[in-house]
């Protein structure tokens, strides 16, 4: 990766060219993310076939409304 | 130490124990990876049948095996080239296993938009592997990429045991997509650092 790349562009080519290994603090960083994506997002919104409601990001959205 | 570090040493002591149970039984490690592939066939009918906890149950007890074979090879000095090429293919079978099961379900439920997203998530899944594969009969190693077979496994008993199965199907096909271009850019960069090297 250029050096002259912006630092969110060198940290989305390092998300998307992964190359840490399990343990550490990046590896983390995705499991946060990626566990985040699947509780908070509500089922709605990805039409779950098994699974119903707003999730909590539709009941915050609610609470805000 | 990081926070999947610490799971991973908590996980260990039971574990642990189910492989000098294994190693005093001296059970064959192979035999231990076809039981883990039973299992699993198992998990993909309860999640054929829609019942997630059941199948997260069954899948918990069939990743014990996946994990330990090559734990109690190691201790049973039963370490081969066979038993490697064998626990790879099996594990093939016990990922497409849990693909079909989620397939046959949303295709009962008549929901083609998922039936299309946990096939394409399952291609990839194995596109995965078999880049991997195939990248290392050509260079040393390519072992890039996030979402491997043990993400996989955890993705798949975070979808069953918290009915988020729709969102775990869209982390694994599109992190999938992602390890297999990372996979094949890495094995282009790699071969062209050796451009006189010519390969059938």
């Amino acid at each position: 990766m250029n050096r002259a790349a912006t630092l969110p562009v060198r940290i989305l080519w390092n998300a998307f060219f992964w190359t840490y290994e399990r343990a550490t603090w990046q590896y983390d960083l995705m499991v946060i993310a990626i566990l985040a994506f699947v509780w908070l997002t509500p089922p709605d919104w990805l039409n779950d076939p098994m699974a119903s409601g707003q999730g909590p990001v539709g009941w915050l959205l609610s609470m805000i409304d | 130490m990081t926070l999947t570090g610490l799971i991973g040493r908590i996980c260990m002591f039971p574990l642990q124990l189910i492989i000098s149970t294994c190693v005093a039984l001296k059970i064959h490690p192979n035999i231990l990876t076809f039981v883990g592939l039973l299992i699993n066939v198992a998990a993909a009918c309860a999640l054929g049948a829609g019942r997630f906890i059941l199948a997260g149950f069954i899948m918990g007890v069939a990743n014990i095996f996946d994990f330990i074979d090559g734990k109690v090879a190691h201790e049973l000095n039963a370490v081969s080239v066979f038993g490697g090429f064998w626990d790879s293919v099996i594990d093939r079978f016990s990922d497409i296993a849990l693909f079909v099961g989620l397939i046959y379900l949303y295709s009962r439920l008549g929901r083609t938009d998922y039936v299309m997203i946990t096939a394409l998530a399952m291609m990839f899944a194995i596109m995965t592997s078999y880049t991997r594969a195939r990248a290392e009969s050509l260079i040393t190693k390519c072992k890039v990429g996030f979402m491997e077979r043990p993400e996989r496994i955890v993705l798949f008993l975070i979808g069953a045991f918290t009915n988020r199965m729709a969102a775990v199907m869209w982390v694994i096909g599109v992190l999938s997509v992602f390890t297999v271009a990372d996979r094949i850019i890495y094995t282009y960069r790699e071969l062209r650092a050796v451009p006189d090297k010519v390969v059938a």
